[in-house]
């Protein structure tokens, strides 16, 4: 007997005007496995997951029918759904409700109302398994984002559910958090067979361990088989969910490679040691080297210190960067390590205590408040939603100005024009963004500082996002952005800079850059760096393969 | 390692003990022992920024009898009169004293609650009346500080724009606190409405909740109550003996102290150290413990 058993599902939200959110949905998971649902935002992923918890259904007419061990989902008692199925949202924050780990370990079991001692019990195990003892005591206020959507895994699995649904539980985490986090899952899984049903928009930490994908589009299934065999359909069909494969996928059927699919960065290095057994004829890409002198830099910071508080250690440790005009600068590194800090120092946020920030060769402190924000520089902060102050998007744009002919262009350029009446907060994140982009737009920056404009976006948005900021630069916007994502940052930047313990260490172009790392690089080039060099997309892989197999 | 460490019952019962003595009680030995020992006990928790706090209420309970006893003209004992010709008595003056010092008694017991009793204890103590009603506080106590912590993030991300609550004139300025507040609304019900979800999803509105607590009351717990009760008996005594009565008005009038007195007075110093003994007792034997090593 399957696990949960979807029957011809179709599902439609009363505003939605008989437009279907799931149309004919059929699944059947079995009890154990591993189930990656993708697809784009928007593809009804959420709205599917949400049936599966009687109290987490959004009011709309449903029809079809939804068996939980074969018994129909309504007919499954709320005190049986609440500890069988346990499901796992997106902001880590909003679902923590207690201010204590202990307390919210616990919150489950206390709400079955189990005895005290069987709660300590489960408590203590839960901690010991996810390694929570050492910060068992402390306020939930204190802890990263990680350990947040740790403790929110770790509370659902203390009430010992028999299923496991995920919703982009790690689009809000940093990627070494993320994997973290994901590994725990699988760990759940393979340790404990608890099913897991999962959304996920970074597929290359899930691909190789689940037993299934289920890619969706418009409300509908579009295929549902192993990941092996998922990227051939998507390939064939030409579905925008291909962007979205694991990096090894995508080089694989780029390149048409046959045999079965590469899934991990260890497989493609032997699919590519099989068909290269001879050094390639063409063997490295075409790299950019950095001019020597930056004339008349947009940007230039130099030796900057800065620190929070008088006692506290310094954030920025001689910060220095040129960045030419017209031009799209990424900043790469880990968490914490004073990034987003850099971005505030030059929009005067923060005053760096040693050191100058020149924008357009001005010091940033001679730059009145109205002239540096109006016309000279903005900056996109990393939740979209903390910009948004109206009730549609529409009004929202015309509170920076009073041009209805800008805010159409602005609303073109960002691709937002059939947003205009929605409530900001009803957007996805991709579009969220875009929105916000479009704001900040409005106040016609030269300078555009975007903090971790990828977070929380799937790859489809991801390239619109690149789409927009490509023509930004074009008509002359210079663009400084801090992300953690790798993959985005080699496949759009100008110049990349490595940021570690509070300074920039080395900048260069995307390829020199990504090509001479081996760890803190792409998939792609990971993948091919035995064979290739300076090979640092899936593009740039797929490029020389058919250069070297065509001749 | 002292007090804090037991049982958040035993806390409770304890200062609420000794705070209703604090003010029940204006016999001026009674007054003296109860702040005196409060006094050593906040000083021992919370070192020499308690010390000053404390040392500052001393003259404004001088200043408070002063205060009072120029407003209030009861008793025989004229000591002079004021410029305005009223009578300054000794019974006012000593009754203004009395008050003063019940009132600076509260609230140095009091900053030994604040010390002692962390949000957890409370939403414990709540959670055995009702733990809904305990749910519905630790909801709260998260909320206050995130949602401080977010208007800060709103404002960053306005300033990155040049809207932030100190740009431009000073009614951009004010138009900007207005939008900044208004956001914070949405965010907040916003926010509100994923953790109600996520409440109900680990079945929150089930019936039969209970509430769980990392406290186990100990042998230690056992001891220490029936130190306060014996303690509790003995002061029984002497209120029912009329020990601890006293007039102010319009002469002061006490029972007589006799040696039996003395044993009331040892009681009730005994009760209002108790907590300021356990720490003492526990570093003690800590450092006995080290030192053996």
């Amino acid at each position: 007997m399957a696990h949960f058993e979807i029957k011809d599902l179709n599902f439609s939200y009363p505003t939605a005007k008989g437009k279907k959110s799931l149309d004919g949905v059929s699944l059947s998971i079995e009890r154990g496995e591993y189930v990656v649902l993708c697809g784009k935002s928007g593809s009804g992923k959420t709205t599917l997951l949400r049936q599966l918890k009687s109290v987490l259904a959004p009011h709309g007419k449903k029809t079809g029918e939804i068996l939980f061990n074969g018994v129909p989902l309504e007919k499954v008692s709320q005190r049986d759904q609440s500890a069988k199925i346990g499901y796992v949202m997106q902001n880590p924050d909003d679902q923590i409700v207690t201010d204590k780990v202990w307390h919210e370990l616990a919150f489950g079991l206390e709400s079955l109302g189990c005895d005290q001692k069987t709660m300590r019990a489960r408590v203590a195990e839960m901690a010991c398994y996810f390694g929570i003892q050492d910060w068992f005591h402390r306020d939930v206020a204190n802890l990263s984002g990680g350990q947040k959507q740790l403790l929110n895994l770790a509370s659902i699995m203390a009430m010992q559910p028999e299923v496991l649904i995920l919703d982009e539980p790690t689009s809000q985490l940093d990627p070494i958090a993320a994997s973290d986090f994901l590994n725990t899952v699988r760990k759940i899984n393979i340790e404990l067979g608890t099913t897991v049903i999962i959304t996920e928009h970074r597929l290359e930490d899930i691909f190789p361990y689940a037993d299934r994908a289920i890619v969706m589009d418009g409300g509908k299934v579009i295929a549902n088989d192993t990941p092996r065999n998922i990227g051939r359909l998507l390939y064939e069909q030409q579905n925008d969910m291909f962007a979205a494969m694991p990096t090894p996928v995508r080089v694989f059927y780029g390149a048409n490679g046959a045999g079965d699919c590469p899934l991990t960065v260890r497989e493609g290095r032997n699919w590519l040691s099989r068909e290269f057994t001879a050094e390639p004829v063409h063997k490295a890409m075409p790299v950019q080297t950095l001019p020597d002198e930056i004339e008349n830099p947009a940007l230039s910071l130099k030796e900057l210190w800065f620190r929070y508080e008088k006692d506290s250690p310094d954030v920025l440790r001689g910060v220095s960067a040129e960045v030419p005009a017209g031009s799209l600068y990424a900043i790469v590194g880990g968490n914490g390590a004073g990034k987003s800090t850099t971005l505030k120092a030059i929009c005067g946020i923060c005053r760096p205590y040693r050191g100058k920030v020149k924008i357009f060769g001005k010091p940033v402190e001679k730059y009145k408040s109205a002239e540096l924000f109006g016309g000279c520089l903005a900056m996109l902060p990393q939740d979209p939603k903390s910009l948004f102050v109206k009730k549609t998007v529409r009004e929202d744009l015309a509170e920076m100005t009073k041009d209805e002919k800008r805010i159409a262009e602005v609303a073109e350029t960002c691709q937002i024009t059939s947003l205009l009446d929605s409530h900001p907060y009803d957007l996805s994140g991709g579009e969220q963004q875009r929105a916000a982009l479009a704001k900040v737009l409005l106040t016609q920056p030269k300078l555009l500082l975007l903090d971790e404009p990828t977070k929380g976006i799937d790859s489809f948005f991801k390239e619109k996002l690149a789409g927009i900021l490509c023509k930004l630069k074009e008509s002359g916007i210079t663009i400084v952005m801090v992300s953690h994502d790798v993959e985005f940052c080699a496949k759009y930047a100008d110049m990349v800079s490595m940021f570690f313990d509070g300074q920039m260490l080395t900048t260069d172009t995307p390829r020199r850059f990504f090509g001479n790392n081996s760890f803190y690089t792409t998939a792609a080039n990971r993948m091919s760096r035995h064979v290739f060099s300076m090979a640092v997309t899936a593009e740039d892989v797929v490029a020389l393969y058919r250069q070297n197999k065509e001749g | 390692m002292g007090f804090e460490k037991c049982h958040p019952a035993v806390n409770f019962i304890y200062f609420a003990a000794v705070i209703a003595g604090m003010i029940l009680f204006q016999h001026p030995v009674f007054l003296l022992i109860s702040f005196s020992c409060a006094f050593l006990y906040s000083v021992k928790r919370g070192g020499w920024k308690v010390l000053v706090f404390d040392l500052i209420l001393l003259p404004l309970v001088a200043a408070f009898a002063l205060y009072y006893s120029s407003y209030n003209h009861f008793g025989v004992t004229v000591l002079r009169q004021n410029f305005i010709g009223n009578n300054m008595t000794l019974e006012s003056l000593v009754y203004g004293f009395v008050l003063g010092f019940v009132a600076a008694g509260v609230m140095i017991w009091f900053s030994c609650v604040h010390s002692v009793f962390t949000t957890d204890k409370v939403v414990y103590l709540f959670g055995k009346v009702s733990p809904r009603l305990s749910l519905f506080l630790t909801i709260l106590l998260r909320m206050v500080p995130r949602i401080k912590k977010e208007a800060k993030r709103i404002n960053m991300a306005q300033r990155g724009i040049g809207r932030g609550v100190n740009q431009g004139n000073v009614f951009q300025r004010l138009r900007n606190c207005v939008r900044i507040f208004s956001m914070l609304i949405t965010w907040t019900i916003e926010s509100l409405t994923v953790s109600s979800e996520s409440m109900r999803s680990r079945g929150s509105s089930l019936r039969g909740r209970k509430a769980f607590s990392i406290y186990r009351f100990d042998n230690r717990d056992r001891a220490y109550v029936i130190g306060v009760f014996a303690s509790l008996t003995v002061i029984l005594m002497a209120v029912m003996l009329k020990q601890t009565d006293i007039l102010y008005d319009p002469r002061i009038v006490m029972t007589p102290i006799t040696s039996m007195s003395y044993l009331f007075y040892a009681g009730y110093t005994v009760f209002c150290l108790m907590p300021l003994g356990l720490e003492l007792w526990t570093e003690y034997r800590f450092w006995k413990a080290r030192k053996a090593l």
